[in-house]
């Protein structure tokens, strides 16, 4: 009864949706209100149902409906209930159910925006938008049916795997699915502004709140999902370059490609092709890693179930990108903009770098994220692309990433005299011969560490010098207190300096990097009760075993007492859960967090008498500033977002 | 019983050597560690054999120890896995081959794209300089003026219509 709800109501919903796709792109070619109005309304009702469809699903995994496949798949009668109600994203159906609410969300919210103040691209938008929730609601409907049922119905359920049994799994996923989903909203306003032929600024200044919000959602998930991955996956690291992080992370560098270049646009008005390039690669993106992650033609931590469901992803995606050639061909006469630059050293010419360096970086991730699969179509031989190649082609992009986004700020738009970038670049250039100076002291030596930290001293000190320089000018003038020349320079400007801010975060985030990857340590030993081992400036030493019943695992964990330069200090617990239809146990990781440096340990084996342990010891230095810098970028991403007065004007 | 006592003396003596400073015949355990992390554990899911917890990558990493030890190179040693597990064992692929491909792109595609900039970019600098110029002479001095009119006038056709 439960199933044949959820699955009419999700029927019923693409009715619905076909509906408004339809009724808002003939509304508005046609001019014809009471359409528009209808439209509207359709959005609202299929946001009820899919609600609804919601609902009905959460009701069936919370009750243990086991009758209901998917129900079965992701959760068991014991399993906590926050993580009955995390099952909707635990698998494959669940998880284009919540995308597909998401997406009608986020198409409820610009009705809402738009109703207020009403713009001639809107409708179209939300006609493609609707048009992109069909395409959700068609796999729903008829080709992944999270409501399938089963016979016979199985006592209890097979579970979440383990992995996924921990409260990030509350946070990383939605934070990703609002990234992905939030980006169909700029896409869909550059398609209409390509139907519409409206190709001024209009599409982007309308959606420019909404894609610093994708990007906001994609980032904190990212970093969320790295910060998941050291914590509890237990191997130490935080980014292994599997094909799903590349997944998220292709969006990621052509949507922040994006938000770069849009700016000569508004400043400019050059790029416009490029930047409606931009976009529909950035959404193209989205949808192809969903293709790649979710057809089960790549293996991954994360990938789901295989299906038939690849083929309509690759449909939709080859929709996607033709209908947007097309459209560019058809108005390519239109979007023809004669480029003018005063001078070859400006803030357009390093924005046009950025670029390039943004989508080279993407296209190698591409490359080697899809080249397994070429390189066995070509030679029926199976390889591997993995970290070490990612990180050998990718760090030196990141470098000059790093030097663009220390000089790119303070070069002025169309021309740079020699005089302004002299003044502009001596003072970050000194930060970075003193860190040079400093580094050498310290014992620093080889071409890449150096630079991976001489490059964001070079960076820190020109946003210090940003802000420094407007929060003077603004005491000079007004005669304010640092702290209210801050908050006016702020409020002046929110996307500048909120920009200049994520720029800040990056560059700790950069030192966490170099950091831990450049001065990690590693040991491991098999101790018994008593003895102890020398790891960095820790002395370890094992207290014992012990072991207990949970819920749904046996626990078994080590006591560890770390003393730090003879110091005695606290005592870690490194864990293995052992789960039943697992052979090989989990690992739960203990660490000292620190500024400075985490103590990481991970119970590699044991004696079941208790008799020894081994235990795997990760001294990883400036790790903790990797996180520090995402909460810095998560800050500037809000500051820009903010709203602020001026902008509230139309 | 007497097993039992073997197998705890080798656990012993396997502590012991793991413990041990390094003697003639032993390798740094950096070097271990960096052709660990070239070669994908094969019971993971996309972990290096340098990273994973597995048993598989430790009894791996034992394997490399060992024929370091034996005065094999690094070269020799990922040649023998790769003779054991395929290619598909080597975390970066090698550059020969179909494979210089991978390896290839990344720096063409910068090569292609830092080339196009140039060109765009040139293109437009020299638009503004010429449109510049234009705006310096948009109005011609008499004396040019009438050196066309006269030089129009000699053609006999005059202006055209």
């Amino acid at each position: 009864m439960t199933a044949q709800l959820g699955h009419f109501t999700l029927v019923l919903a693409l009715l619905v949706t076909l509906y408004g796709a339809v009724a808002f792109l003939v509304g508005s070619r046609r001019r014809l209100p009471p359409l528009l109005a209808s439209a509207e309304r359709s959005v609202l009702v299929s946001f009820g149902l899919v609600t609804l469809a919601l609902l009905v699903m959460e009701y069936a995994l919370v009750t243990s409906d086991f009758s209901i496949r998917y129900v079965a798949n992701v959760s068991t009668k014991a399993s906590p209930i926050r993580y009955k109600i995390a099952g909707l994203w635990g698998n494959l159906e669940g998880s284009i159910l919540l995308w597909e609410w998401l997406q009608v969300l986020f198409i409820a919210l610009v009705v809402f925006r738009f109703r207020r103040r009403p713009h001639p691209l809107a409708p179209h938008a939300l006609g493609v938008l609707m048009g992109i929730s069909a395409f959700f609601l068609v796999l729903l409907a008829a080709v992944t049916n999270p409501f399938q049922q089963h016979a016979p119905v199985p006592p209890d359920g097979r579970g979440l795997n383990p992995l996924l049994e921990v409260t990030d799994m509350l946070v990383h996923p939605l934070l990703l699915y609002h990234g992905y989903v939030g980006f169909s909203v700029p896409f869909a306003f550059a398609f209409a502004a390509l139907l519409t032929g409206r190709l001024e600024n209009e599409w982007l200044t309308l959606t420019r709140r909404w894609t610093v919000l994708a990007w906001l959602f994609l980032t904190a998930g990212i970093l969320y999902g790295g910060w998941w991955s050291y914590r509890t996956l237990g191997w130490g690291g935080y980014w292994a370059w599997d094909p799903v992080e590349n997944a998220s992370f292709m969006p990621w560098l052509t949507g922040t490609a994006f938000l770069h270049s849009v700016m000569i646009q508004e400043k400019r008005g050059m790029l416009k092709v490029w930047n409606l390039v931009l976009i529909t690669l950035t959404f193209a993106l989205v949808i192809f890693g969903t293709f790649l992650t979710r057809s089960g033609i790549l293996s991954s931590v994360h990938a789901f179930a295989e299906g038939p469901v690849g083929i309509f992803f690759l449909a939709f995606l080859a929709t996607v990108v033709l209908g947007t050639l097309g459209l560019l061909l058809w108005r390519a006469e239109q979007l023809r903009v004669p480029g003018e630059l005063d001078s070859l050293v400006s803030r357009e010419s390093a924005f046009l770098l950025n670029n390039l360096l943004l989508v080279a970086f993407c296209f190698t991730v591409f490359l080697g994220t899809i080249f397994p699969l070429l390189a066995e179509a070509v030679r029926g031989v199976k390889v591997s692309v993995g970290a070490p190649f990612f990180n050998y082609v990718n760090v030196p992009i990141g470098l000059a990433l790093l030097f663009l986004m220390g000089v790119g700020p303070v070069i002025p738009w169309r021309r740079a005299s020699w005089a302004s970038l002299r003044r502009n670049v001596v003072g970050p250039t000194a930060t970075a011969a003193l860190a040079t100076a400093l580094l050498m002291v310290a014992g620093v030596r080889g071409f890449f560490p150096v630079l991976g930290f001489v490059l964001p001293a070079f960076v820190g000190a020109t946003v210090v010098m940003e802000f420094g320089r407007g929060m003077r000018a603004r005491r000079r003038l007004q005669g304010e207190g640092w702290g209210t020349a801050f908050r006016g320079l702020v409020e002046r400007n929110r996307r500048r300096y909120g920009g200049l801010i994520v720029h800040l975060g990056v560059v700790l985030l950069t030192i966490g990097i170099v950091g831990s990857s450049t001065y990690k340590l590693e040991r491991e030993a098999a101790l018994a009760p008593g003895e102890s081992f020398q790891v960095g400036r820790y002395t370890v030493r094992f207290d014992g075993l012990e072991g207990a019943e949970a819920p749904t695992h046996f626990r078994v964990w080590g006591a560890f007492t770390v003393s730090t330069d003879g110091r005695p200090g606290r005592v870690l617990k490194p864990a293995q859960r052992f789960y039943q239809g697992y052979d090989s146990p989990f690992a739960s990781v203990d660490a000292r967090y620190g500024l400075r440096e985490d103590l990481y340990l991970i119970l590699a084996s044991f004696a079941r008498d208790g008799s020894q342990a081994t235990v795997k010891a990760l001294v990883n230095p400036l790790i903790s500033w990797i996180w520090l810098g995402g909460v810095v970028i998560l800050v500037g991403a809000l500051t820009a977002l903010w709203p602020g007065r001026r902008e509230e004007k139309p | 019983m007497r097993r039992r006592s073997m197998v705890s003396l080798l656990a012993g003596g396997a502590i012991l050597l793991a413990f041990l400073p390094g003697g003639a015949g032993a390798v740094p355990e950096e070097e271990v560690h960096h052709i660990a992390m070239e070669l994908r554990c094969p019971v993971c899911q996309n972990l290096s054999v340098g990273d994973s917890p597995s048993e598989m990558a430790k009894e791996m990493r034992g394997l490399i120890r060992e024929r370091l030890e034996r005065g094999e190179t690094r070269e020799e040693v990922l040649a023998y896995f790769v003779s054991k597990y395929g290619e598909w064992i080597l975390l970066s692929p090698r550059a020969s081959g179909f494979n210089l491909l991978v390896w290839i792109l990344p720096l063409a595609a910068v090569l292609a794209g830092a080339v196009g900039i140039f060109v765009v970019v040139r293109r437009w600098n020299s638009r503004a300089k010429a449109r510049a110029g234009a705006e310096a002479h948009r109005f011609p001095d008499p004396a040019s003026l009438e050196r066309v009119r006269r030089e129009l006038e000699a053609t006999e056709g005059g202006p055209p219509a």
